[in-house]
């Protein structure tokens, strides 16, 4: 039997699995023909979306999925927003009859919330863990993208690539 | 080249790929801060969720993904269900002009679950149900786990998602 130990996996993740909180959101065609969007109308308002982190996970330490980074593809449209900031949730599943529990991991975002990541444009913003972290099959991550918005900027949300280290 | 057969695998299946069927779901905030939930409002109905099961297939007999169990995490919220039942449906794709065939797999309940009391009660709920024959996933089947939500005029309830355990050789 052999044995697996890939450094270079990645899991797109599409807009149809993301949630959006504080807006108006819907399942829109993207800007470029043929792609796909989550979408958020023009509001003055800071909205956030939730995108799962789909990652096969493994009940022995030190083996299945190695979160290193996730990437997030967006167009801020028709103006500017004020800021756009990512974080990345840790949560535990609660046992039955026990609540979740949530911890915040340690992130870097390449562009800067505000000075860069915000602009009216198309953007890949990578989001990187400090420290990476083995997928345990009692947990799960949720990255939020927070959105300050002003009257007139949309934004697609248009994929999430999830890159990590397989280990079989 | 070797191959694999790892035991432990598992997918995190979340909530927003949730089918919800009679009832006003929502996508939500989960009740504990960070968290994200399929939320059905208030009322006294009998909602459906469908729960796709996330793992990869192979067209090879005996080798891909082979399922054993589904953990599905949620919450009873406010009031008791009058009753919450699962099935495991495994279908197999139609042919090109034929419909799809679905069949029921025969499961067990986790001991916290098998009974009616223990499923539709006010709490947080971590149900496994475990096959009782696991299945090789073929690439021309996929599996749903169908949840049946009977509540109370005031129950609200909040899918928070599930999780595969599978073998994986590839």
């Amino acid at each position: 039997m052999g044995y697996v130990h890939d450094t270079s996996m990645s899991q797109f993740i599409p807009p149809t699995a993301m949630m959006g909180v504080t807006g108006t959101f819907t399942q829109a065609a993207g800007a470029v023909t043929g792609t796909i969007a989550f979408h958020r109308a023009a509001a003055a308002q800071t909205s956030v979306i939730t995108i799962p982190i789909i990652l096969p996970s493994n009940s022995v330490g030190l083996k299945g999925a190695y979160l290193k980074s996730i990437e997030v593809d967006y167009e801020n449209l028709l103006a500017a927003a004020t800021s756009v900031t990512f974080a990345l949730n840790k949560i535990a599943r609660g046992a039955d009859t026990a609540v979740a529990v949530k911890s915040a991991v340690t992130v870097t975002q390449d562009l800067a919330a505000a000075a860069g990541a915000e602009t009216e444009n198309q953007h890949k913003c990578t989001i990187t863990l400090t420290t990476p972290e083995w997928i345990d099959n009692d947990v799960y991550y949720l990255l939020t993208m927070t959105i300050v918005a002003g009257a007139t900027v949309t934004n697609d949300v248009l994929a999430a690539v999830a890159n990590y280290t397989l280990r079989l | 080249m070797g191959y694999v057969l790892d035991t432990h695998m598992s997918q995190y299946i979340p909530p927003t790929l949730f089918h919800c069927v009679t009832g006003t779901w929502t996508n939500a905030a989960g009740a504990v801060t960070g968290t994200i939930a399929k939320h059905v409002a208030a009322t006294d109905e009998v909602s459906v969720v469908n729960i796709p099961i996330l793992i990869p297939s192979n067209s090879n007999a005996l080798k891909g993904a082979y399922l054993k169990s589904v953990e599905i995490d949620f919450e009873i919220l406010v009031a008791a269900c009058d009753f919450v039942d699962a099935v495991v449906n495994k279908v197999t794709r139609g042919a090109n002009g034929d419909v799809a065939v679905v069949a029921a797999q025969t499961f067990t309940y986790d001991a916290g679950h098998d009974t009616a009391a223990e499923r539709d009660d006010l709490d947080q709920h971590l149900m496994t149900l475990t096959l009782d024959t696991p299945i090789w996933i073929d690439n021309d089947v996929y599996v749903l786990v169908e949840l049946t939500l009977d509540k109370a005029a005031s129950t609200t309830v909040d899918m928070l998602g599930a999780v595969a355990n599978f073998d994986l050789k590839v």
